[in-house]
Parts: structure tokens; C-alpha cells; sequence
């Protein structure tokens, strides 16, 4: 990893540029997809905007200065560009259609679907998809990608104390959710 | 259950990430778009031999755009023919890239060579390559 950011930093050609952009696809485009699932719950929409990503990178390569990791670097182009794009118009207008349609009961949930439903990882997962993303956001990269508050702080741009202040929060509301889920 | 959320990396690659997985497919697709965004800003890719005739025709003597194009023409080199407009924009980027240098001279622009422009041609007549490469890709960045 060191030789691709040394690569990153000194004056590079197009060639090296694109063979940079390789490589980190390579290394990180899975990690940069779920991220951006967890930001947007949503797959297809997920894969197009991990696209936008590596070519946004791509076109900010020049300014990566080594401060920070390459990789914290990378997942801070993302966490922002899923950012822009919740508060894109399109988002918004997309998204309350779908609100909409979460209202009216689904009848067609089979009993296989609620058996996987009632799986402790389902739980779980959903109990955490289900944040405000402001909690999302902090508890993916503090206990999926095991990221130090630290290196959160860096990705997000929000501080130490905030980030602890948050976590805290999401832990309970966490709980109170998955201890209804097995109450039912 | 002491902390459920030990267990969130198993449980999220069990559930929402077990069919997600960034495709070979969009990853051609990244490529694809690196390269058009090349090809669009660069407008005009230019030939070495094009580049180093534009520089050797300032060897001697300051010109005008206009004059530089007639000298070019003399010399058969005729990738501007019919598309003079490009001859300036690759005069305009070496500027930009300190090869060259202009005057305004009774409302006339001169280009003239800088000594970083000498040197690079000097450098190409000791006939290496690796200097031609490196004028190639100077250029091609400038006009990222």
C-alpha cells in the first residue's frame, strides 16, 4: 500500500493515474460498495455511485497529499459524495415515492421470508440500516470496517467527541430495538 | 447478549452485503470513463514529430502564429491544414508549460522558445526517446 500512495504523491502521468485508480478497485471497490449501501440501502443505486466514486478519485488524485491514508482518503470522497447525493432534489423526490409505499402493508410476506426475518443477523443488520444515518454512518465504520474514532474523525470531518457522543446514542437505541424484536 | 454489535461484520456480510459485490463490469465501466474524460479534455492529440516541428520552426527567430503555420506547411507538416485553430491551442500549452514564451509586438503575439524549450530540443536531436516521452506526456497532462 505504501508504494501505491508514494505512486500517488510524486508528479504522476496519465498512465500511472489510471493504474492507480486500478488498484485501488482492486483493493477497495466491495469495501466502498457496502459503504455506500449502508449510506443509501440500495443496491443498484450503490453500484452507480461506487462508480462515480473511483472516477471522482480519478479526477482528485492530484490532490491527495499524504496527511492521510489513501484509504481514508478514498472513503472520505465517498462518505461525501453519498452525502450529496441524500441531499440531492432527485433523492428526495425519488425517495418519498418509495416512503409512500413502505406505509401500505405488504401482504405477500411469505413465511419463509419472516423465518429469515426473525435470523439474529437479519435483526440485527436491519435494527442498524434502520438508524438515522448519523448513527449509520459511525457505527458501519467503528464496528464493520473496525476504523479507530480517529480515522472516523478524518472520513467525516466530525470530532472525537461528537463521534463518542453518537455512538453512545445509536448503542441504545440499538437495544431497545433488538430487545423488541425478541420480545415479539 | 453483552455487545451485539461485535458481531455486525458477520451479520452484514450474511444479510445485506451477501449478494453485493462491485462487478468486473463496473469496473470496466470506471475505465471507460477515465479514458473518455482524457480524450475529451486533451481535444487533440498531438504527434511528437507535430510538437518538435512547431519547436524547430521558432529555433532561430521569434514568429507569429501565422508564420510558424506557412512554416510548417513548407516543411510538409500538415496536421494543422484545414484546422488552424489547434495550432494555437498547442501554442497557448506550451506556453502554459514554460516551452515557450510570446511578446505582443505591435499588436502581433511572437512565440519564441524558452531555454526550457532549447533544451528540449537539443535533448531530442542527441535522439532519445526517453525525452520525447517525457514532451509527450508533459503536454498531454498540461491538458488534463
Amino acid at each position: 500500500m505504501n508504494e501505491l500512495e508514494q505512486l500517488a504523491k510524486t508528479d504522476t502521468f496519465i498512465n500511472d493515474r489510471e493504474a492507480i485508480i486500478d488498484q485501488l478497485m482492486e483493493e477497495y471497490s466491495d469495501s466502498i460498495l457496502y459503504l455506500v449501501i449502508t449510506y443509501v440501502k440500495n443496491q443498484t443505486t450503490a453500484e452507480d455511485l461506487t462508480q462515480e466514486i473511483f472516477i471522482k478519485c480519478y479526477e482528485k488524485l492530484d490532490q491527495f497529499k499524504q496527511q492521510s491514508s489513501l484509504k481514508t482518503w478514498l472513503y472520505r470522497i465517498a462518505s461525501n459524495h453519498c452525502k450529496d447525493y441524500l441531499r440531492s432534489w432527485h433523492y428526495r423526490k425519488i425517495s418519498l415515492n418509495e416512503k409512500i409505499w413502505e406505509y401500505i402493508p405488504s401482504k405477500s410476506t411469505n413465511v419463509e421470508e419472516e423465518v429469515i426475518a426473525k435470523s439474529q443477523e437479519s435483526n440485527l443488520t436491519n435494527a442498524v440500516m434502520a438508524l438515522p444515518i448519523k448513527y449509520r454512518e459511525v457505527v458501519f465504520l467503528h464496528y464493520y470496517e473496525e476504523l479507530t474514532l480517529a480515522e472516523i474523525s478524518k472520513i467525516t470531518t466530525i470530532n472525537i467527541n461528537t463521534l463518542k457522543t453518537r455512538l453512545k446514542r445509536a448503542k441504545e437505541i440499538l437495544k431497545d430495538t433488538i430487545e423488541e424484536a425478541y420480545d415479539e | 447478549m453483552s455487545n451485539p454489535l461485535s458481531n455486525l461484520k458477520s451479520a452484514m456480510n450474511k444479510t445485506i452485503f451477501k449478494e453485493a459485490s462491485f462487478s468486473k463490469e463496473r469496473r470496466i465501466a470506471v475505465r471507460e470513463a477515465i479514458r473518455e474524460k482524457q480524450n475529451g479534455n486533451q481535444l487533440h492529440s498531438w504527434k511528437e514529430n507535430t510538437i518538435l516541428a512547431v519547436l524547430e520552426s521558432l529555433l532561430h527567430e521569434p514568429k507569429q502564429g501565422y508564420d510558424i503555420s506557412t512554416n510548417l506547411f513548407q516543411k510538409q507538416e500538415l496536421s494543422f491544414q484545414g484546422n488552424e485553430g489547434q495550432l494555437y491551442t498547442l501554442l497557448h500549452l506550451l506556453e502554459n508549460k514554460g516551452i515557450l514564451i510570446s511578446k505582443w509586438i505591435e499588436e502581433k503575439k511572437y512565440y519564441s522558445l524558452s531555454s526550457k524549450g532549447k533544451k528540449f530540443l537539443a535533448s531530442y536531436k542527441e535522439e532519445s526517446p526517453k525525452h520525447l516521452i517525457t514532451l509527450k506526456s508533459l503536454l498531454e497532462e498540461a491538458s488534463l
